[in-house]
This record gives C-alpha cells, structure tokens and sequence, in this order.
C-alpha cells in the first residue's frame, strides 16, 4: 500500500453525501491536483462516521483534526492553511452547543468520547469499497481462524461463552440459536442476515453495511462454518441502495480473493452468498415472514414451533441473524469470550449501537457499552436537549417499544433493565422527544405504522390494533369520552396475549407506555379538550401572554396567515378567527410568550384566569 | 347502465330526486351536501361521474370542479345549473365538463345526460387504456429477459418484480399476466405479492418521483406538514401522479437519513433539513 503524508477520511455515509460529500471530494481532489500535493495527501470515501447531523465530515489523519459541515467553496481554503501552511482551520471545527472554543480532535468531542467501538471499529478508518482496506485491520482473521484451526462445537462454545445476544431486537442468545440448528439434521442449511431494518428512526444496520460490508460477510462466515450452512443470504432494503452496492462490491471482492466460494481458504468448507432485496413490509423483520418473503411469497408469519433452526427456509434449518449480531463476531472469535465480557452487564456483555435522533444537540450513530445510564446517553453524547427544551421521554424499540420519562433516566440500557420500563432495548432507535411532543400524537403515530404494516393474518393484530388506532384518532381530535383509556388498556392486553407474531404481541407497547407515565395527557385531551403541547390542532389555541411578551414582532412577520396584530414594544394578539394552529409563533417566540390553551378556552363565556388577552 | 355517480348538492331534495331516477336504471348513486364532503368521498372512492351544483354555500361547484381537474381528471363532471349563461358555466366548460342540467330538468334529460356522460368517460378509459399496453410493449425483451435470467432459481418472483419495475417504473396489470403467465403460476399470486410490498407500486410513476419520509425522527419535525404543503403544490394525493407525468409523490417509512431529518427524496437526491415553506423551491428545482 502506498504511504501518504496525510489521510483525508471524507465520510461518504447516505447522510453526508445528502448533505453534499461527493462535491466536497471532488473539489478536494482538484485543489490538492491544482497545488501538486495529490501525491502526499490522498483523499479517502469511508463509510458512515455516524455524527450525521454535522456532515460533511472529513476527518484528517494522522492528526485526528475533525472538519465538520464542508462545502466546496471552503476547500480552497482550508487546503491552503492545513496543508501548505500547516495550520489547522478552527472555523471549520466542531464547537460544543453554546460554547465558543473550537474543539479540533474527534476523540475530544463529547459526542464520541463516551463511545466504545467494537462493531463499529471500523468507521470512518477503511474505505468500505476495499477489502484490501478491511485486512489491513485485521480483516478475515478471525474467519481464518475459524476454519482452519477451530471445530464448529469450539466457535459455538466461544460465541455462548460471550453472551452475545441478538441485537435486532429480541436478544435471543446467539450461541444458543446456533448450537439448536447445528444439532438439526438436514442435507442443506441456511445462513441468513437480517439487514430488512424497518423500525422508523433506526439506521444502525445500515451503517454498518454502508461503512463496513465485510465485516457482515465474515460473521456469516463463522456462524455457516459453525451450523453447517452453505448457503448463505442478505435481506436488505431495497431502500438501502448504497448499502446493497457495497456488499455486492464486497462479495464479489471476497470470491476474488478466495474467502467466499469453494473450499475457503483451502479448508475444505464451501459458503456462498447472495443479496435478497426486501420489498418494503415492516413484518418481514420477523423471522418466519422474513424467509417466506425469501421463497417469493408475501411475507406473512407462521406460527412457531417448529423454529427455523429445524425448519426454517424451504423447510430447511436455517439461522437469521441481524447485521450487528454477525459485525460483533469476527472480533469475540479474535479476542475471545471473556475480551467480549468484559464491557456490559452479566447478562447483557458487549456493547450495542443505537441510533439517536430527536430532540437531542448530536444527532448520529453511538456505540455504548451495555449497561450504560440513559442519562449519559442523552446528555453527554446527545449533548442534551436543542434549544435548551425541556427532555420529555426517550423512545426506545421503534413501533415494538415504549417511551420512557425522565425519572427512568438512569436506567443501565440492558435487556432486562429496559423491559421493566415497558419498553424494549430493540434494535436500536432511540429518538428523544422533548416537551413540545404530545404523547398521545407519539402513541398514535406509532399505531398508524403498525396498523398499517400488520400482515392481516391474524385477526387480533389486523383488527385489534385497528380498533386501537381509531380510539387514538378520536382522543387526539377532541371526540375522547370517559372509560377510552381503560379500554385502549383492555384491547392491549388481549392483543399482546393472542397475536401470531411480534409485531401484533408488542404493538401495543408504545400506548402503554404513554398510558403508564403520561396518563394526565391522555386525561387532559379526553376531559379538558387540551393538548397542552399545542400538537393535536383540534384540541388547543394560542394566545399570547400580553406579560411575557415582548412586543418584538417575530411572531407577527412569521405568522403566514397574518393573524397577529400589534404596537412595536407592545403586547401582541393572535386573532383566532384567522389562526390555523400552525404553531410557527410558537416555536418562533423566544420569551415563551406563546400559550397553548384548551380548544375552548374563548367558547366559554367565563375566559380562565391566566388568560388576559 | 353501471356507473358509480356522485351527487353534490346543498339541496336534499335534489339529492333524492336524482337518487330516484337513476338507481332504477342501473347506477350506483351516492349524494353528498357539500363540496368538501365531495372531496373526501372522492378521495376514498372509486366514481366514474360527479354531477354538482355550482352555487352552494362554503366551497362551490366551480372549486370543487378545478379540485377535480387537478387531482382526478379523468373524472366524468356534470354541472347542474339555474344559469346556463352565466360566466361560471364558461369557467366550467373549461375545465372540459361534458353537459351542464339546467334547473327546473326533467327525469329523461337527467337520464340522457348521465348515459352521455357516462358512455364519454368509459370511452376515454378505453382510449387511455393502451397506454399500459403500450409501455410494456415498448419494453417486452428487457422485461423477457430479466424473467429469463430469474426464472429457475427459487424465490425468482420478488426479484423479477423488482427489475421489471425498475425497467417500467410501475407494474400494470398486464405486466402481471405476463410474468405470471411466464413463471406458470396464478396471477392471484403474483397479484397477492405485488399489494403485499409496499415498494412495489400499480401506478405508473413521475418523471420526477418524490417520496416524503414519514419515519419517527421526521414526524416528530412536522414531516405531515411538508407532505400537505407538497400536495397542495402539486395538486395531487399520495400516489398520485400529476397530469403531465412529470411529478408522482408517494410516502415512505423512514429511509434511515434520521440526522437530515425531514426528509424529501427527490429520485436519487435525498433532501434533509426541509422547511415546509421552501418545498415549492425544490420542486421548482426539477421543473
């Protein structure tokens, strides 16, 4: 490999180059040609960094000088001071919300120093379209490893002894699911990997798969070799485009180099593998739907046993692993057990990647120890809550999960830990909501996905979670009554019990969550007929508070419907009858001046006392 | 005669009158006393036929007429008016109305007329039918080829979907029979997987296609409200297309870009941070 003076790592993740990465690259590439320094200083697409919201990022090394939000224009610029002149660019540094001073390193910035990388290691160091790149970190040692000098009972032992648990969500024992199917009979066994990531607000899968496609294709490697397997599928998104590229790229790369195909690595053993593009249905992210939307069908559940580790794909003993399940392996078979141990809780070992959007300042990608406080999450790596808003509840477990409120806040992220709340770990979102969110609108949402993504086979989750969403629509647009929480409790239960598949038995969870910690909202919208966060239009109306305002105006220029009125330096008014709820004077006003009041609040003759408009 | 027909008119009487008329004969007749309940039922249903007042209080005939031109323009319109002279019935003539019923009118005019109207509206679907037809022709061998290539490896079905759309941008129904007829299973089947996915899709698509993300991270930052603001812009529904093909719009779960958050994907560009007040400049962009 050729030696540069420099390695620019541009992060060409699908949100940087959303956010304009490819231009950035080439105009990096023309200025470093222009200045005749393209043979010292190389530039480098790597896959996604994870701090996405901040993108472009380009990362230098050997220095660790972390560049963030890039534009073309600026590379003139910055190659000129970093590169000729040799003085990093603080404007175009990271800086902490509220603070001035530039922070130059990535390992300094909050957002990653409380970050351990283990099946992320590889972010943002390799270009994921070379696998040359991927051995030189150690890449298909541990798959070497397992074929030439380990027996399948000895990779399965290592894999149990780590704990390591499904990280798709229902964190079923790896080890445990391997060693069932290697003891099934059957003449052809299946190895699949689970990339069908449909939880809104998750994308952990897909960075893994964008940033680090190999190290997909060497778990599967081990966990074939372990059960027997010999075929071997992906199930991505068709949503994922860039993902499906670069695993295509990495799998015709490893057949090239003898690491896929017949008799890997001479040791006799034989795996091949495909990609399979999913079609969009939320449901085949179970596992029985999932292998018959592989057999061409529609992807409805079946009910277990028989598990698909006896018969699972085509009748056959099939494994279905998630993208971050096989990314943890190739390390525990290098490291061994008790490295993986090491990090985590006695039942939850390792660490686990979430994807944290929502109301938090650092949106991105984050890999944490297990056991971790949700509290640092949030406010040491999520930097707290934007524009200094109050934290309302951290969503956890997409459509499957629940909402947690702030006195959980320091519950250790474990599987166990989690589902005491009513939540789930699952497969990785976690979006942060802060009190501008109405919870009844959140439960609502979540029911409008699974009511809409339910299979239709069985009747309790097609029906029921229909049932559910209609009493949700009617609390949010004003037509609640007495004993409506109760029943959405009652139907919930029955659901849970008696649906086919998870995604009925857990749809439930987001309403009981709410229900469990944020029941005065769903009393005040049934029996105030008030959204107090001012989401739910049919159930508020703004006013503004003539003592908190100002009287600078903003909310007058930014009102669309020209409804407010008012004296420079005087107290505005919102004319109700123009007024479309729109909320953008909410949201505009920096004294807080706007009020959400109930739907009636100037229907009634007697006008409530705060209000004094 | 069959024809689903819908009624508006503030005037029950009106409403029942027609109802009399022409279920006998045949139709199926639903009435409605406003326009903005118009436009929900024709939001939610199939109608080959509307025939409207054009004076009512609230929205009037002649909006719920440029409404229809917009979103559903192979809808039948029928304008029942007292004032065939006046200037509305030259602003409805327009918007291509096929026959106006002037008040007082007797149960054969309103008999005739609806027979015209509806024959004029079944032959233009029979005109607009080929279209179909004529795209799949246009690309049979790239269509006879992927089947061929997919065809003896098992779970070819979904695959084979997936590139045909890719090549047709939609998957018609006889497109269907073809692929159906080709792996020799029932069209039911291959049906039951096309309505299953929600990736693949039965209309055709936009030159430019938009898909506005309804994810988690993107609904809780007023995803709905660009996807209102975009409807209104282009005057059509989710899944709509837009008269001159040049604009479809349909929604998507989550697309994983959560940082960018909202999110419009334009093709291939996807879009983050959108401000519902700048979606028409992006539109613009595509023009």
């Amino acid at each position: 490999m050729e030696r540069y003076r420099a390695n620019l790592m541009l992060c060409g993740g699908t949100g940087c180059i959303a956010s304009g990465s490819l231009k950035v690259k080439e105009a990096l590439e023309e200025e470093l040609r222009k200045r005749g320094l393209d043979k010292e200083i190389v530039v480098t697409l790597t896959g996604c960094n994870g701090f996405c919201a901040q993108g472009p990022l380009l990362i230098v090394h050997p220095d660790e000088i972390f560049y963030e939000k890039l534009k073309p224009e600026d590379i003139s610029y910055l190659v000129e001071e970093h590169f000729v002149k040799g003085r990093p660019v603080e404007k175009f540094m990271y800086r902490e919300p509220g603070k001035k001073a530039a922070v130059p390193t990535m390992s300094e910035i909050p957002f990653f120093k409380h970050q351990v990388l283990r099946a992320l290691r590889n972010k943002g160091l390799i270009d994921p379209e070379s696998i040359d790149d991927y051995i030189a970190r150690d890449g298909y040692m541990a798959a070497a490893k397992a074929l030439l000098e380990m027996t399948p009972e000895q990779i399965i032992k290592e894999i149990k002894d780590s704990g390591l648990r499904g990280r798709g969500g229902a964190g079923f024992p790896t080890g445990l699911k391997w060693e069932l199917c290697a003891r099934a009979q059957g003449d052809q066994k299946y190895i699949l990997c689970n990339g069908d990531e449909g939880d809104p607000g998750a994308f952990m899968d897909r960075s893994i798969m964008e940033a680090d496609p190999h190290v997909v294709l060497e778990g599967m490697i081990i966990g074939a070799r372990a059960i027997g397997a010999t075929k071997g599928y992906i199930y991505v998104r068709a949503e994922y485009p860039l993902a499906v590229r670069r695993l295509q790229l990495a799998i015709d790369q490893a057949k090239e180099y003898g690491l896929l195909g017949e008799n890997i690595l001479n040791s006799g053993f034989s795996l091949d593998i495909e990609i399979y593009q999913g079609a969009g249905a939320f449901v085949c992210g179970e596992e029985t739907a999932l292998m018959r939307s592989l057999e061409g069908k529609r992807g409805m559940p079946i009910p277990r046993p028989p598990f698909p580790v006896n018969k699972g794909l085509w009748g056959k003993p099939t494994v279905l692993n998630n993208v971050e399940t096989y990314a943890n392996i190739p390390q525990i078979i290098l490291n061994g057990a008790d490295w993986f141990r090491s990090l985590g809780t006695e039942k939850s070992t390792g660490t686990k990647v979430f994807a944290l959007t929502g109301a938090v300042n650092n949106i991105g990608l984050i890999e944490v120890p297990m056991g971790i406080p949700l509290r640092t999450i949030i406010y040491d790596i999520g930097g707290g809550i934007k524009k200094g808003r109050k934290f309302k509840a951290v969503q956890l477990g997409g459509p499957s999960g629940g909402c947690i409120p702030e006195h959980l806040l320091d519950t250790p992220v474990t599987y166990e830990d989690i589902v005491k709340t009513g939540a789930i770990v699952g497969s990785g979102g976690m979006v942060v909501m802060d009190d501008s969110n109405c919870m009844v609108n959140v439960a609502r949402f979540f029911l409008e996905f699974t009511a809409d993504e339910s299979c239709g086979k069985c009747p309790p989750c097609r029906i029921g979670t229909r049932v559910m969403l209609d009493k949700l629509i009617d609390i949010t647009e004003g037509r609640g009554k007495e004993g409506d929480i109760e029943l959405l409790e009652d139907l919930s239960k029955d659901i849970i019990k008696t649906s086919l598949c998870g995604l009925g038995q857990t749809a439930p969870n987001p309403v009981l969550t709410t229900i469990r910690y944020f029941r005065d909202e769903y009393e005040s919208h049934i029996h105030e007929k008030w959204c107090k966060a001012g989401v739910c239009r049919e159930l508020s109306t703004f006013y503004i508070d003539a003592e908190a305002c100002k009287g600078c105006g903003v909310c007058a220029r930014a009102c669309p419907q020209n409804a407010i009125t008012g004296e420079k330096k005087k107290p505005h008014e919102i004319n109700q009858e123009l007024c479309i709820k729109c909320r953008t004077c909410y949201e505009k006003c920096k004294f807080g001046a706007v009020k959400v009041g109930p739907r009636d609040m100037f229907k009634k003759e007697k006008v409530g006392e705060e209000v004094k408009v | 005669m069959e024809g689903n027909i819908l009624i508006v008119d503030d005037e029950e009487v009106v409403i029942k009158s027609c109802e009399r008329i022409l279920t006998p004969e045949g139709y199926n007749v639903k009435g409605v006393t406003s326009a903005r309940d118009a436009m929900e039922m024709l939001k939610n249903g199939e109608f080959d036929l509307v025939i409207t007042d054009l004076k009512m209080p609230g929205v009037d005939g002649l909006e719920l007429i440029h409404w229809i031109h917009k979103s559903n323009p192979r809808l039948g319109i029928v304008v029942i008016t007292g004032y065939p002279s006046q200037e509305s019935i030259k602003e409805a003539l327009e918007y291509g109305i096929i026959d106006y019923l002037p008040k007082p009118f007797s149960p054969q005019l309103l008999l005739d007329v609806t027979e015209k109207a509806i024959n004029a509206v079944k032959a233009k679907k029979e005109e607009e039918k080929p279209i179909e037809v004529a795209d799949v022709e246009a690309k049979y061998n790239e269509i006879m080829e992927v089947i061929r290539k997919n065809k003896d490896k098992p779970g070819s079905l979904i695959p084979i979907l997936q590139q045909t759309q890719e090549i047709l941008g939609y998957l018609p129904p006889t497109v269907q029979r073809l692929i159906a007829k080709e792996l020799n299973i029932p069209v039911s089947e291959v049906h039951g997987v096309v309505s299953f996915y929600s990736f693949f899709t039965m209309k055709p698509k936009g030159k430019h296609n938009l898909r506005v993300c309804l994810g988690t991270a993107c609904y809780v930052k007023r995803a709905n409200e660009i996807l209102a603001k975009i409807k209104e812009v282009l005057g059509i529904e989710e899944g709509g297309i837009t008269k001159d093909r040049k604009f479809s719009l349909e929604t998507v779960r989550c697309l994983g870009a959560c940082g960018l958050a909202p999110v419009v994907v334009v093709d291939h560009d996807t879009h983050g941070a959108v401000d519902p007040v700048k979606v028409e400049d992006i539109i613009k962009k595509y023009e």
